[in-house]
């Protein structure tokens, strides 16, 4: 390849360093300081080849640590692979012969490293010291910061071992004892590098401990509950033991007896407490690193431990044969009292299902419950004989809210596993599914706790909005001038190409591993850029979400986060019925998800083996090439980084306003800084009369445009600017009124634009055939005015009446609410409960819309056989909008004689079914006339581009 | 399974023994009849979970829902709803409304001390026809609101006047005028009793057989559950008739043919108007096609449905409960053929059914007229 593109040679800088870049020229280099480069993650690939690796950046790092007692935070991503490195079995020849020759080429990884499963073997000797790559916590944890010290503390363990139930070992492969009988992990490499610095700080001796890396699930050692993760094995009934001789003395057990383990634990401690503060401020933001490390977080288990929650997976069909304990459990979550008692009462799930599927002739959805004086939802999932439970005390999560939880977990667990047998049915992935619900209870009942935010205001918005937003089937997008997406949209299609030197395949006459079927990429938890369909994007999300990556990258800054697994896309597994030979098909394929994370950016990858690529076999792990291609993008699209900042603190388009500015209490302190005349002018005209509500019209400063030559970029819906029906608007009387205002405004407040033109001319564009009861506005505009024209919308300006809003993009499966920054400014004491009321009601609205749209498919389905009648009376539910007039007052009124001012605002939420189906939820304050109403609707279309 | 009407089953069980009482179902033949094995795995889930401190108390599957209630651990009701419109509220307005039934014909002595199961289901046939208005399709809004209907009534005052004297004459203090099923007038003290007994009531004297007189024995659910009282009715004209509840005396024929011509004879002018009272909707601004109005402290309701074949009110689930911050003023929902809207005003609450051609933005001056208007003129 003749190309050199940029973002390859940055790629090796933040390989390594590496100078050399045409890779041909590689023989020398390839043997020399690879072990510099070697990736830390790759030490952290499980046995399935699957990969969950964070690492924060230095500083975050540090203060983590040092918060961290008595556990020791750097080994705890060991959770996540349950067993012990091995080299793998059959099917990987053919991975072998090629990968070396990869290998020799690229010049930037050893032969080891490109086999990660080997590595935990082979690795032992090397003993090379770490490598200079971005540090790690793993280095943090070995040499000693300043103010840590460590003690040693030693345990006794009691467990007992049977080495009568050993699985028969295969043929040639050596059975480890000390994990088949006991249940303890340990990889010999890993640590010994660790041990390497140990020794350099400690004693000096050459013997390995034996550190705890990992507990096998339903061993002995885990059931015990003191073994913990990172503690050294030093004796067996007292018997010395190290990394030599541990094989030799537990083989030495003639049968089933107790053995007593004796364990070293390392404690930290403070020295001072001159960082106590700093550890309270950085306490929340360490709740999600370390659950998403799989750490058993005390504090939080306790705090949701008395709240009734239970995941459940029931089999309905029962195996006699079978004398195991609760067979017909194949998985609960979690094992807490309060739990226990929905456990108890699982006959009710599955008799209840059972039956009212016969009697009623469709699938069971929610129980409620009464237990312990709360009421607790149930919502279940079929899946052939086997029934998901998820239940919930409806104080945290409102019923309809659950069914869309459990839609959300099946469709992650599906995604991640292929089928709810899969994910539930095999033993391996019991400790990955724990710490799933683990993270799916914390969000669902404290939210709160998790999310990570330094300002308070900010993290008041994320919690009242997260339930409502965290259900949406979307992702939260950031629009962005066109430069910028031009930029980003190029470098990610550049990655998708895959034809960066190294993989071309004339070049090395074989196949590639994987093509990219579409990436999408996150800046602080917006989405900035999506080159994937949509089924795709959302599945993405919304394993994102669970495991709160989001949020984490809006906070900290990720030192680096590389996660990769396979996926089992739904939409491209299962192709849609019309299955025409014609129509495209699905290349019969394995899919992976790749995401690597690099500060505040998150780039997703979604990769393909097996269509036009070489199969994958066995269970591949991340290949270091392609995730240092998806490095080098992030690294790439850097420079974009200001500007994409600048756009999160500049003020949206369309502008938005404080709640506590339409209060006459506030106005006056307000007046002081701001001076809004136009504020007071407005309040007077409340105050006095309903009839000037027409004359309000005029401040609300519309405005519009000559039509731009609409170059419609989806050049689908253009030219259909006919008449539509609608219900409608026959404003006439105010019509006057608006176009002579129009006129007169149009100079003054073409200078408010500001800074936010580019957006505007970013939307101006986008002008869509009108679906709704705007039409006739339109149509009457035009005939009377052909110089006003479609562009009507509300604009930015202190009188400006729009409190917030929500758009819901289905199709695309995005949506866009104000930044976070824009509500952050917008502080107050009553805004933050308007928000909070806003997302409540959108809540319901949206329920109501979602049975809608249930109803409309069902119609659409059964459509040919039914009677006009029958149809005109169950439209009735089909609910398009649906607005809720609240009315609020300040809480801390002192005036005791006067009744305190109120403040009244709409909810208003509206369904668009044509041309494409989309949500949107405004909240503005009362004084909006009702035309102007139909305006901010107008708005949506300017929203999304 | 086209659930064309949607069909809705009400089960009664001892709750101890599980002994079915009685079924009553409206709705698609074939579902007409559940098997014992359903009534009791239901019966079942519920008694199980009971005994393990879990109260099972609702369950919905795609086209079904489910609600179970204990009633004073005596009786279990069960209902199973596929209408459309049905939620775990209006399946729990039902089975209370049910059971308050059961009390108010039977007494709460005999439901909860069950000391013979066979002379019980004999006695629970008498509220059979009670218990299936409430199933019947949502005719009343009195299910969903728990409001007696009232009528305006023209000539109130004097009429006011002579029910008083009338109710004073036999010794009662409760006494009220019903003109069509609906509450027309009624002393202060019927006012104070209970909404729901106001409610059943009224429901009772509509379906208990047309006889000119009666002397039923009640018990009123909340205000003497143990005790009954007599309920006396005579019908002045067709569709308008005279209620007392009253103790031992006077008797029915001393009501009847002294009492009933010495007070309501010289006013059968008035009366007659009120057979055929004026549609109160007559002042409402064109496009409204049916309102509910409630007086939230009276308890009281006024509704017109104007074009026939309309649905009636909206089954609008609004699940609103705790947690919002703020209170809701107004409400207003579009769909597909209809529009509506809601006040929540201090004392009233008003819900306006209008047609598709009405203006969104139009709704709300227009709901805020018909308010003003109604509670203006309505004796509501």
């Amino acid at each position: 390849m003749a190309r050199e593109p940029a973002a390859r040679q940055e790629g090796e800088v933040a390989g390594g360093g590496d100078s050399s870049s045409e890779s041909g020229s590689c023989s020398a280099s390839c043997s020399g300081d690879s072990d510099e480069l070697e990736p830390e993650w790759l030490n952290s690939v499980q046995k399935n080849g699957e990969l969950f690796y964070l690492e924060l950046s230095e500083d975050e790092g540090e203060t983590l640590l040092q918060d961290s007692s008595s556990e020791v935070s750097a080994v705890n991503h060991v959770r996540f692979r349950e067993n012990e490195a091995e080299v793998i079995q059959e099917g990987s020849q053919k991975e072998r012969k090629y990968e070396p020759r990869l290998k020799k080429f690229t010049k930037i990884f050893k032969k080891k490293n490109l086999l990660p499963k080997q590595s935990g073997k082979k690795g032992t000797g090397g003993g090379n010291g770490h490598s200079s790559g971005p540090t790690s916590i793993l280095k943090h944890q070995s040499t000693q910061k300043g103010g840590v010290t460590i003690q040693q503390r030693y345990k006794d363990v009691c467990v007992y071992v049977n080495p009568k139930r050993l699985p028969n070992a295969g043929a040639g492969e050596k059975v480890k004892l000390l994990e088949a009988l006991v249940g303890i992990v340990h990889q010999s490499s890993w640590s010994s590098r660790k041990a390497g610095d140990q020794n350099r700080n400690n004693k000096g001796n050459n013997e390995e401990k034996l550190v705890v890396h990992g507990l096998v699930p339903g061993s002995s050692a885990i059931k015990t509950g003191q073994i913990l993760i990172g503690d050294a094995l030093i004796a067996v009934n007292d018997v010395d033991v190290n990394a030599e001789n541990i094989e030799r003395v537990l083989s030495c057990i003639p049968g089933p007896m107790q053995v007593t383990l004796t364990f070293e634990t390392s404690v930290f401690e403070h020295e001072g407490t001159s960082q106590q503060r700093y550890k309270q401020a950085q306490s929340i933001m360490n709740n999600l690193v370390k659950l998403l490390w799989g750490e058993d977080n005390m504090d939080l288990q306790l705090a949701i431990q008395g709240m009734p929650h239970i995941v459940m997976y029931l089999t309905l069909k029962l195996d006699s044969e079978t004398s195991k304990d609760e067979q017909e459990i194949l998985y609960h979550y979690p094992i807490s009292e309060a739990s226990q008692k929905l456990k108890s009462v699982r006959g009710i799930f599955l008799t209840l299902c059972d039956m009212l599927e016969n009697v009623t002739g469709a699938h069971i959805i929610s129980s409620s419950l009464f237990l312990c004086g709360k009421l607790v939802q149930v919502v279940y999932c079929k899946e052939s004989d086997k029934l998901l439970v998820i239940g919930l005390p409806a104080e945290s999560v409102p019923l309809s809210q659950l069914r869309n939880m459990i839609t959300d977990v099946v469709r992650t667990l599906r995604f991640m596993y292929g089928s709810l047998d899969s994910a539930f049915c095999q033993v391996e992935n019991i400790s990955c599914l724990d710490h799933f619900f683990n993270l799916f209870f914390q969000r669902a009942i404290q939210p709160a706790r998790l999310n990570s935010n330094a300002s308070p205001s900010v993290q008041q918005y994320d919690n009242c909005s997260a339930l409502l937003l965290d259900n949406l089937p979307a992702v939260r997008w950031l629009t962005l001038p066109e430069e910028i997406k031009m930029e980003i949209d190029t470098a990610l299609s550049d990655l998708e190409a895959v034809d960066f030197a190294e993989l071309s395949e004339d070049y090395y006459d074989m196949r590639r591993l994987y093509i990219i079927l579409g990436s999408c990429l996150f800046y602080k938890g917006y989405l900035i850029g999506n080159h994937l369909p949509k089924e795709d994007l959302i599945d993405i999300a919304l394993y994102s979400r669970h495991y709160c990556l989001l949020p984490l990258a809006a906070e900290q800054r990720i030192g680096q986060l590389v996660i990769w697994r396979e996926v089992f896309p739904h939409h491209h597994l299962e192709p849609s019925e019309a299955s025409d030979v014609t129509v495209y098909r699905e290349p019969e394929a394995r899919y992976f998800l790749l995401i690597v994370g690099l500060r505040h950016f998150m780039l997703c990858v979604l990769l393909e083996a097996g269509g036009c690529t070489s199969k994958a076999i066995g269970n591949p792990g991340p290949d270091c090439i392609y995730v240092d291609q998806v490095k080098a993008t992030i690294l790439h699209l850097e420079g974009v980084e200001s500007s994409i900042e600048e756009r999160l603190e500049s003020p949206s388009v369309p502008c938005l306003s404080c709640a506590d500015w339409f209060l006459p209490a506030s106005r006056d302190k307000l007046e002081s800084f701001t001076a809004p005349p136009i504020l007071s002018k407005l309040q007077n005209k409340i105050a006095t009369s309903p009839t000037s509500k027409r004359t309000l019209f005029s401040d609300s400063s519309l405005r519009t445009r000559k039509p731009s030559p609409s170059r419609n970029s989806g050049g689908s819906d253009n030219g259909s600017e006919g008449p539509e029906e609608g219900g409608g608007l026959n404003p006439l009387a105010t019509l006057d009124q608006v176009q002579k205002h129009e006129r007169k405004e149009s100079q003054g407040s073409r200078g408010s634009e500001g800074s936010g033109s580019l957006f505007k001319v970013n939307k101006k564009k986008q002008i869509l055939p009108n679906p709704f009861h705007l039409g006739n506005l339109k149509k009457s505009l035009s005939e009377k005015d052909m110089e006003l024209c479609n562009a009507i919308k509300l604009t930015s300006g202190p009188e400006n009446t729009l409190f917030h809003y929500i758009s819901l993009e289905t199709m695309q499966g995005i949506f866009i609410t104000p930044t976070h920054k824009e509500v952050q400014q917008l502080s107050g004491s009553i805004h933050p409960q308007l928000i909070k009321n806003f997302h409540r009601c959108c809540l319901s609205i949206r329920s109501i819309f979602q049975q809608t749209i249930m109803k409309e498919k069902k119609k659409n389905s059964d459509s040919g056989s039914n009677s006009e009648s029958r149809k005109a009376s169950s439209d009735f539910n089909l609910v398009r909008e649906h607005g809720v007039l609240f009315e609020c007052s300040p809480d801390n009124w002192i005036d005791q004689k006067k009744t305190p001012p109120t403040m009244a605002y709409w909810v208003v939420g509206r369904l668009f079914l044509h041309p494409k189906p989309r949500e949107f939820y405004v909240c503005f304050h009362d004084s909006v006339t009702e035309v102007a109403v139909e305006l901010a609707f107008k708005l949506s279309f300017g929203l999304a581009t | 399974m086209g659930e064309d009407e949607g069909s809705i089953t009400l089960l009664c069980l001892t709750a101890s023994s599980g002994v079915p009482l009685f079924c009553r179902s409206r709705g698609t033949p074939s579902k007409h009849q559940l098997p014992f094995s359903v009534i009791g795995s239901l019966n079942g889930v519920h008694m199980f979970g009971a005994n393990l401190d879990v109260l099972l108390a609702a369950t919905c599957t795609a086209n079904t829902r489910v609600a179970w209630r204990v009633f004073h651990n005596s009786i279990t009701l069960i209902v199973l709803s596929s209408e459309e419109g049905a939620s775990d509220f209006t399946l729990g307005r039902l089975l209370d409304n049910a059971f308050s039934t059961m009390v108010l014909i039977l007494g709460l002595e005999e439901l909860v001390n069950v000391r013979n199961i066979e002379r019980l289901k004999k006695d629970l046939r008498a509220c059979y026809k009670l218990i299936d208005s409430f199933l019947g399709p949502l005719e009343k809004t009195g299910d969903l609101t728990q409001c007696v209907e009232c009528v305006p009534v023209p000539h109130g005052p004097v009429l006011q006047e002579c029910l008083e004297a009338f109710a004073g004459a036999a010794e009662s203090r409760f006494g009220c005028l019903l003109a069509g099923g609906r509450l027309a007038l009624a002393t202060d003290p019927w006012w104070q009793l209970a909404p729901q007994e106001l409610l059943l009531l009224t429901w009772l004297v509509g379906v208990l057989p047309p006889h000119t007189t009666r002397d039923y024995p009640v018990y009123l659910p909340h205000g003497s559950p143990t005790v009954p009282h007599r309920l006396l009715t005579c019908q002045l004209l067709p569709g308008l008739e005279v209620c007392l509840l009253c103790g031992p005396s006077p008797g029915l024929p001393t009501v009847e043919s002294e009492l009933v011509p010495r007070f309501w004879k010289p006013l059968l002018e008035p009366l007659q108007a009120c057979v055929r009272p004026p549609p109160p909707g007559a002042v409402l601004p064109p496009g409204v096609l049916a309102f509910l109005l409630v007086n939230g402290e009276q308890r009281s309701s006024l509704s017109s449905v104007q074009p026939p074949g309309s649905r009636g009110e909206a089954p609008l689930q609004e699940p609103f409960q705790a947690g919002f911050p703020h209170r809701a003023q107004h409400c207003y929902v579009v769909s597909a053929t209809h529009k509506a809207y809601a006040i929540h005003a201090p004392q009233h609450q008003l819900f306006l059914l209008l047609a598709p051609n009405v203006p969104t933005f139009a709704l709300r001056p227009l709901a805020t007229r018909a308010l003003q208007r109604l509670t203006e003129d309505a004796a509501c």
